[in-house]
């Protein structure tokens, strides 16, 4: 080490300069400088007071400096979160919701009088009833196949565990088909349980707003099956899924009704057992009086699918369970009531649900009395259909059906249709019943449609292209005197449901209005955010600190302006937005342009902003490039392997410019951590989840198998090699430049390697639920899982937080009495007489990167137990990634110089590892069940929070490594400012340098958000719309607002702290 | 690599910022030469475009197929095109302190290879077998170490860049062999194993001659050719 000392100034700081440090330009501006650095160090020094006041100074300036600097990037998230909202607005479907009801005493047929009514039931309602009671059992995703004898469709198929559990159904439909039926059961997507409760009982389409309420419901306004029976005087009692209670508040019997809650999908049974506990002893004589009407949710299936898969053990035994409930109810039930059982939507390949794909879609609809109702219309049509995709009905058309069965009228809004098994009596050949539900069913259709054209006001023309169907169906109707034989009803009937099909179809068409102005404001907004974002980050030249101060008051101006205005045009109604919409908007608009005068105001520290060298050049095209991939579903699809291709690209760039690098300690560890960074990269992509539209050119092996959302034993045994692995290889990149020393080795050694082994056990415990493997009852084990994954956020967030904050830099400094240190070369005279101290300082060479990695470390360990085993692999890998890669910077000579590619390969990093956690853009993908690793029960925030550091921890953990693209092993540059006539001030340095990176890396974001959103927005009548590109559209916007709240809470502030500490030895 | 310089500037280039360690390669100044320097990258392409349906069809029996039509052309290419190594410089005067003295070997075997050249355009039958044969050794050397050295190392390559890892090894093997013999073939040919030389290559830093730009053309039209891999029309 002495051999490589430099003697630094007359009395003798001597500073080991580490031998891996590769930048030795640090050394050089060193050599030159005074020493009057070091203030708690220095034991002589003169005039120390006033350099104390001017120290407070520079770090009250710095303070003041970073305090304005989070504001800037706090108005680079309102507008983004301004033009998302406005995009989302117009983009997101809307429908209007009448608050008609229908009612027995107003038949649908505006201009007939009810005779048919007069004459036969007086007491009846639209339709004479069939049955007195019900009981409506909803087994929460159970899926068609779930319910039919295993079917090959390919020879190669065997049957799964999921197969053959729940025969009941099957064999009462085949054995007594007057008794029972079976149809496949065909959602309308969104496929979450909320917006399907909707569908059920409203009979009417879903919108794709309504879909980010599942966790907080609000009561249906609109006409509904519940709202009919409770009007109607009837005792509704509802078991299971609290989501009714959000949905139907009041239309309960309180007594009786015994709400569960639906969130905890680690529970496969309380909720199962607690219907069952409550909904047998209503089937006993004495309680067959108390109740009219039950609704019985069990949710123990979708669990299953949720936590395991369908192809799991627990899986089959819930189905036996649900098959042996459903034949104890037929035991029971008597003969005026009626037993429908039916799934809300489906699952995919790995239990889980949201989207549109055909096994999300495809739930199952079984009915069943003891009375024998049902028929068929032909021999064709005796068995249930062997697949879902035969003669299936839509899940709208249980609401005519139940209706009418009740003798109750259809709600008003209802676009089903009466299915016909019901109503073609036992022989199957009462025509006549089926055209007159089906006449009833389509006038109230009609009905709808005229209110809704005359409260939208839109032209009739269009709506009303159907009615040609009803005028049709209604002449023959009329030319048979609404008596049609059984021959004469069948086209008739054929027509009513024409005209039925046709309607819904024009109504999912009309549905699907945008509000294009409203989106367009959304993409200006986002836009003139990117333009003036892209000349921020790349096009000023000077300090960035000193903009801040007439940039933030110009954009204040603007935003207090354009926010005035906007409101007072609210209230003047000049315009027809909202008060809050339309001063968000202008006070956006306003701040735009407050910020474009202050950037564009004095051009001569502007510059265009294009890329300067070759690697300024590839962050262009990989951002670019993938912007533009985003038009085209196959590219949005396979986005992962488009993320690896780039990030070996430009593995393989750094190799080749770190091989052009003079120094050749450059250029041996730029070409290894290039070589380390491409294999790094491959080893990860190895973790897939693919989604539907890869099959069948991809494999996944995030979980056991693909249709399993449990890991294998095996992959337990990723986290243990992360928690022997990882602290290892940090150790070493921190001992590269001896930088493993003070709160390091604490910290990385034993906190951050106790915090992975407790991980590691908490998810051994998590797999060996359910398996009885320990004495332990799984009460216990939950518990103790709590406990530690409790243990591991306090560990990461409590004392990680306290640690970055208070802790020292990452130096040792040793001082000795010596005169034994070779003498330097040009001694001061004046001081040779004196003692010499000698003050050697270990790892100052990469001293502001160390120091802040440990906010890395904190954020990874947190977000690595949130990860299944596979994804913890994955964590592990990005982190080692992040290094590496900052390393090449390092060697490349691209942290000095602010280069846009560290950001940027940041970004792709965080993008790609997204997909190695096991995610991908579509809803079913997120890991809901994540949401219980440190609770037991569904608490806000916390629950939502703990997603979100599931599904986007790639992305967090890239974020708060952003700071370190300029500051890993930066060099320390100690000026002397009381002598300087320019005085330097590398704090302030430094935070313009955070500033431009971190504006680098949000405009990757923005720039992929604003493209999905403009794809998303052009191609909004593609088919392939809310499959792929509307997911990616929310994906991409959720990650660009979460990406910058950790940017400005985390990274820019962690800024603070770490800047402090160093300045607090080195001075300012 | 800066002090491996040669003291002479390489003729005909405007000098790069690193200089490289040696000028880049031109074509033999025969006529032949001349001509099937221009005629190769056109009966390449042809080559591509008249088995392109096959490849598409059944690609692992057509790259299979083509490679010796492939060997074919290039050794003629490299063959009768390009200096072989070794030609340019002595091999003994590789030593930083003989540069002086390479620098005149060099310039001499320069001229003799011209001279030689010019009596192949001319001369008879035996001549041109005598120059093939002579040329066979190199090429054969430099065949051998493309197919052992360079294909398993773009195979590897092409799997760091997303190539299945556990399937379709021979696609990925066929597609490597046939970016090795279109890049490294005229590059070992021409550069044999000097380790300035193949920094520069791995660096990027060869000035952008026929043999440097032949490669960088290939990796740069595989990379490109990535592109259209997710459509699925």
């Amino acid at each position: 080490m002495s051999s490589r000392n430099e003697s630094l100034s007359a009395n003798n700081l001597n500073k080991s300069q580490p031998p891996l440090n590769l930048s030795s330009r640090a050394s050089d501006p060193l050599k030159a400088q005074s020493p009057k650095m070091l203030p708690g160090l220095q034991s002589r020094g003169t005039n120390t007071s006033k350099k104390d006041d001017h120290a407070k100074e520079l770090e009250q300036e710095f303070k003041y400096k970073h305090l304005s600097l989070l504001g800037v990037f706090v108005w680079i998230l309102f507008l983004h979160v301004v033009g998302i909202f406005f995009f989302t607005k117009g983009f997101l479907l809307t429908r209007m919701v009448l608050e008609n009801k229908s009612t027995c005493d107003a038949l649908p047929f505006d201009d007939s009088p009810s005779s048919l009514l007069e004459q036969s039931h007086r007491d009846e309602c639209w339709h004479p009833k069939s049955f007195d009671k019900a009981i409506v059992i909803v087994i929460d995703a159970l899926r068609y196949d779930f319910t039919v004898p295993f079917a090959p469709k390919a020879e190669s198929e065997s049957a799964q565990l999921f197969h053959d559990n729940i025969r009941v159904l099957y064999e009462t439909a085949v054995n007594t088909p007057q008794n029972a039926f079976l149809l496949p059961f065909i959602a309308d997507p969104p496929t979450t349980t909320l917006q399907r409760l909707k569908g059920l009982t409203t009979g009417t389409l879903p919108t794709f707003v309504d879909a980010g309420s599942n966790f907080a419901g609000t009561a249906i306004d609109e006409d509904n099956l519940v709202a009919q029976l409770h009007a109607a005087g009837k005792s509704i009692v509802q078991l299971g899924d609290d989501t009714w209670q959000a949905l139907f508040p009041g239309y309960f019997n309180d007594n009786l009704t015994r709400p569960f809650d639906s969130f905890n999908v680690w529970d496969l049974h309380t909720v199962d057992n607690g219907v069952n506990e409550h909904l047998f002893p209503l089937l006993e004589p004495q309680n067959q009086t108390k109740w009219d009407v039950i609704f019985g949710h069990y949710l123990g299936v979708d669990h299953a699918g949720h936590r395991y898969g369908p192809n799991h053990p627990a899986m089959a035994a819930k189905l036996s369970q649900m098959d042996q409930v459903i034949r104890e109810l037929i035991a029971k039930i008597d003969d005026s009531t009626l037993l429908v059982v039916m799934g809300d939507h489906g699952m995919d390949s790995k239990g889980d649900h949201g989207g549109e794909s055909d096994d999300e879609v495809d739930a199952a609809l079984w009915m069943y009395s003891k009375k024998g109702v049902f028929g068929r219309t032909s021999q064709e049509t005796i068995m249930p259909p062997k697949y879902a995709r035969e003669r299936f009905v839509p899940q709208i058309d249980l609401v005519p059906t139940l209706s009418l069965l009740l003798g109750l009228p259809i709600p008003f809004n209802n676009l089903g249709s009466p299915i016909e098994e019901a109503f073609i009596g036992t022989s199957g050949k009462d025509w006549r019943n089926l055209v007159t539900v089906n006449r009833l069913a389509s006038a109230q259709v009609k009905r709808y449609q005229q209110a809704y054209a005359k409260t939208h006001g839109s032209d009739d023309g269009e709506d009303f292209e159907s009615i040609g169907y009803w005028e049709t169906a209604e002449k023959s109707w009329q030319a048979q005197n609404g008596r049609p034989s059984s021959k004469n009803a069948i086209p008739i009937n054929e027509a009513y449901k024409q005209y039925q099909r046709h309607t819904l179809q024009i109504c999912r068409g009309l549905w699907a209005s945008f509000d294009v102005p409203s989106m367009l404001q959304g993409i200006g907004v986002l836009l003139a955010g990117i333009i003036l974002l892209t000349f921020y980050a790349r096009g000023v030249q000077s300090d960035r600190t000193e903009l801040t101060g007439p940039f933030l008051s110009r954009v204040g101006l603007g935003f207090v302006l354009g926010g005035t205005s906007g409101t007072l045009f609210a209230v003047l109604k000049m315009t027809e937005m909202k008060v809050s919409e339309s001063s968000a908007l202008l006070a956006a608009i306003g701040s735009i342009f407050g910020a474009s005068t202050a950037i564009f105001g004095c051009s001569q520290r502007l510059s265009l902003p294009l890329p300067n060298s070759l690697f300024g050049w590839l962050a262009v095209v990989f951002t670019v490039s993938q912007s533009i991939g985003f038009a085209s579903n196959s590219y949005t699809i396979w986005e992962d392997e488009i993320l690896l291709f780039f990030l070996s690209t430009f593995g393989v760039i750094a190799g080749i410019s770190s091989m052009r690098q003079q120094s050749t300690t450059d250029r041996v560890l730029g070409v290894y951590h290039s070589i380390v960074f491409v294999l790094l990269g491959r080893v990860a992509s190895l973790s897939r989840l693919c989604r539907e539209e890869q099959m069948p050119f991809c494999r996944s092996t995030y979980y056991a198998s693909s249709t399993s959302s449990t890991s294998a034993p095996w992959q337990l045994a990723i986290p243990f090699l992360v928690m022997l692995i990882l602290p290892t290889v940090i150790k070493g990149f921190y001992a590269g430049s001896k930088s493993y020393e003070g709160a390091a080795s604490l910290w990385i050694g034993i906190g951050f390697r106790l915090g992975l082994f407790v991980t590691s056990v908490f998810w051994v415990l998590e797999e060996i639920d359910g398996k009885e493997w320990l004495p332990l009852s799984d009460e216990t084990l939950k518990t103790i899982r709590v406990f530690l994954a409790q243990l591991v956020l306090g560990l990461a967030f409590a004392a990680g937080t306290t640690a970055f904050i208070y802790s020292k830099p990452c130096v040792s400094i040793s001082v000795a009495q010596t005169n034994a240190e070779p003498e330097p070369k040009r001694p001061s005279p004046g001081e040779q007489q004196l003692p010499r101290t000698t003050v050697t300082i270990l790892g100052f060479g990469n001293i502001h990167g160390t120091r802040f990695f440990f906010l890395a470390i904190n954020f990874c360990l947190a977000i690595t137990l949130m990860q299944k085993p596979m994804g913890q692999g994955a964590m592990g890998l990005l982190l080692w990634q992040i290094l590496s890669l900052l390393e090449i910077l390092d060697t490349n000579a691209l942290v000095t110089s602010n280069s846009s590619i560290g950001p940027t390969v940041l970004g792709l990093l965080g993008s790609f590892y997204y997909f190695k956690t096991g995610h991908q853009a579509t809803i079913s993908s997120i890991q809901w069940e994540t949401a219980f690793i440190p609770l037991t029960t569904v608490k806000y925030p916390w629950s939502p929070l703990i997603v979100i550091l599931n599904t986007f921890g790639a992305q967090i953990l890239a974020a708060i490594a952003v700071p370190l693209t300029v500051m890993w092993k930066r060099p320390l540059q100690l000026t002397d400012k009381t002598s300087s006539s320019a005085p330097q001030k590398p704090a302030l340095k430094l935070l313009s340098d955070v500033a431009q990176a971190s504006a680098t890396y949000i405009l990757y974001f923005a720039t992929i958000n604003l493209a999905t959103t403009m794809w998303a927005g052009h191609l909004r009548r593609h088919l392939m719309l809310y499959r792929i590109f509307s997911p990616r559209f929310m994906f991409g916007a959720l990650a660009l607002g979460v990406v910058d709240v950790v940017l400005i809470v985390f990274s820019i502030a962690g800024v603070r702290w770490s800047t402090l500490s160093v300045g607090e030895i080195f001075g300012w | 690599m800066a002090s491996t310089t040669p003291p002479t500037p390489a003729p005909n280039t405007a000098p790069p910022k690193p200089k490289p360690s040696q000028p880049p390669v031109s074509i033999l100044p025969t006529q032949f030469a001349r001509a099937y320097a221009l005629a190769h990258p056109a009966l390449l392409l042809s080559l591509v475009v008249y088995r392109f349906t096959s490849v598409v069809e059944n690609p692992i029996a057509e790259l299979l197929g083509d490679i010796p039509y492939l060997v074919g052309l290039q050794a003629v290419y490299v063959m009768g095109c390009l200096p072989p190594a070794g030609s340019e410089k002595d091999p003994s005067g590789s030593g930083p302190d003989a540069s002086e003295h390479k620098t005149i070997k060099k310039s001499a075997s320069i001229s003799a290879l011209r001279r030689r050249g010019k009596a192949t355009g001319s001369a008879s039958w035996s001549t041109g077998l005598v120059l093939v044969a002579w040329k066979l050794t190199p090429a054969l050397l430099s065949l051998t170490l493309t197919a052992l050295l360079a294909t398993p190392v773009l195979a590897i390559l092409l799997i760091l860049f997303g190539a299945p890892f556990t399937t379709h090894h021979a696609l990925t093997f066929l597609c490597a062999a046939h970016m090795a013999l279109l890049s490294s073939f005229p590059l070992i040919y021409t550069h044999g194993v000097d380790g300035t030389v193949w920094r520069e290559v791995w660096g990027a830093a060869r000035p952008l001659d026929a043999v440097w730009g032949g490669a960088l053309g290939t990796c740069i039209g595989a990379w490109l050719g990535a592109v259209p891999i997710p459509l699925d029309w």
